[in-house]
């Protein structure tokens, strides 16, 4: 095509670029876009498609443990779920590469070595029962605050696939839900349980959704993720959000608040809380959870023992 | 043969019933086109009713790219080629005492003998 678009500037196209980004207008995979952008989206939906991956694992522990056949089906399907987000993300991450050469194997890689980063919820262990309807209703109860924030992104291929995920969040969220409410209806020992649950990921779930202020761990997206409209509010905003609707939950099912000090502070509308202890941020980035390595070996021996599947497939269209 | 070639790229489209039309869902990868179709299905169509399933290699798709996008924008000078520029005539069938067959009318004529 040789038209005035191509004799067009770099500045010229960030200025277009800018305008579809104010008018709402999604910007598509094939579209012009500046370094900046590609990059920030590329980092947050390879780590969320690995996120949804990794993430799976955990869970995948209480398959064979689930208390019945209904809830072996439930978690089951939750499982495979997780992992049908994972495909659709890496392929919104894939098509972002292009320009790089890069493909979902070299993400792959770089989730062993530790350049790609999976959310911090997924190095915790999973002690018990309570721990699995804990990450149906809290865990993914986050993700879903984060994830429907992001609904409206400017990237229209991650705000397509985040549509589909959340809407089946929606039956994980209930999924968690039925879990905790039998639990919480039943002896004192399983009451027991889940509030000792709640206890050990509260920090986990406040640290979810990142620091308020860049400062405290040195970097944060959040500035540049909103200033394209990839998302429209701040982490603070977010973990606000996610104490309005799950702390009277919580309350309500007679469990207690694992930070004493927690209270609603009606003049300036905010949650007060303590600050959760970041260092376990620090930790996980570094593959140093409890279950980090342990989760990641698993991740890497499947890859390698899936190899000549791969393979043997590859040998048909050659 | 290296991972890079292995992947292929397809675009699936379903539809919910048989009489609707085909819908684009998501892409994927897979080594050919019956591995695509399995995947389809596992990866789009776990719960919602779907009647048809197509998956289409990425390379046998013609796209616009984001010039040739911008000769899609129209002029707003079409009225004649639509309903709306022909509005003014219900105002003119009043006087001969006759209703407008206007796009509901005309659509809803469709189907069984009544």
């Amino acid at each position: 095509m040789t038209n005035l678009a191509l004799a067009a500037t770099e500045e010229e196209k960030m200025e277009r670029f800018m305008e579809k980004i104010e008018k709402g207008i999604k910007i598509e995979a094939d579209d012009w876009m500046p370094e900046e952008y590609r990059t920030t989206l590329i980092k947050l939906i390879s780590m969320h498609g690995m996120s949804e991956i990794m993430g799976a694992l955990p869970e995948k522990e209480w398959v064979p443990k689930a208390p019945s056949l209904h809830r072996k089906l439930g978690i089951m399907a939750k499982v495979q779920d997780e992992m049908g987000h994972g495909q659709l993300l890496l392929r919104v991450a894939e098509d972002l590469l292009k320009p790089y050469g890069k493909t979902r194997g070299d993400l792959m890689q770089d989730l062993f070595t530790g350049k790609l980063k999976f959310h911090n919820v997924f190095h915790a262990e999973t002690r018990t029962w309570g721990d699995a309807g804990l990450i149906g209703w809290l865990v993914d109860g986050a993700a879903i605050i984060t994830q429907t924030d992001m609904l409206n992104a400017s990237y229209g291929p991650y705000a397509r696939a985040l549509h589909r995920i959340c809407a089946e969040e929606v039956f994980h969220a209930q999924h968690g839900e039925a879990i905790i409410m039998a639990l919480a209806e039943g002896t004192d020992e399983q009451r027991a349980m889940i509030q000792d649950a709640l206890n050990r990921w509260w920090n986990s779930l406040l640290v979810f959704f990142g620091p308020a202020a860049k400062e405290t761990l040195g970097t944060s997206k959040q500035d540049v993720t909103i200033k394209y409209k990839i998302r429209t509010k701040t982490n603070e905003q977010l973990r606000q959000d996610f104490f309005t609707k799950y702390v009277p939950r919580i309350l309500s099912l007679g469990l207690e608040l694992p930070d004493k000090t927690m209270h609603y502070n009606e003049e300036k509308e905010v949650w007060v809380y303590q600050e959760p202890d970041w260092s376990e941020l620090k930790a996980v980035a570094r593959n140093e959870g409890a279950r980090s390595q342990a989760r990641l070996n698993l991740r890497r021996t499947s890859y390698q023992t899936n190899a000549w599947v791969r393979d043997a497939l590859a040998a048909t269209i050659s | 043969m290296s991972e890079k070639t292995f992947y292929q790229e397809y675009e699936v489209f379903s539809k919910r019933t048989p009489s609707s039309g085909f819908q684009h869902q998501f892409s994927l990868l897979a080594p050919n086109e019956d591995m695509a179709m399995i995947m389809a299905q596992e990866n789009f169509m776990r719960r919602e009713p779907v009647a048809d399933i197509w998956v289409v290699n990425r390379k046998h798709i013609r796209g616009m790219n984001e010039e040739e996008k911008l000769t899609l924008n129209r002029l707003d000078n079409k009225e004649y080629r639509t309903a709306k520029g022909y509005g003014y005539l219900k105002k003119k069938w009043r006087k001969y005492e006759q209703q407008m067959l206007d796009e509901k009318e005309i659509m809803s004529w469709g189907g069984k003998k009544k």
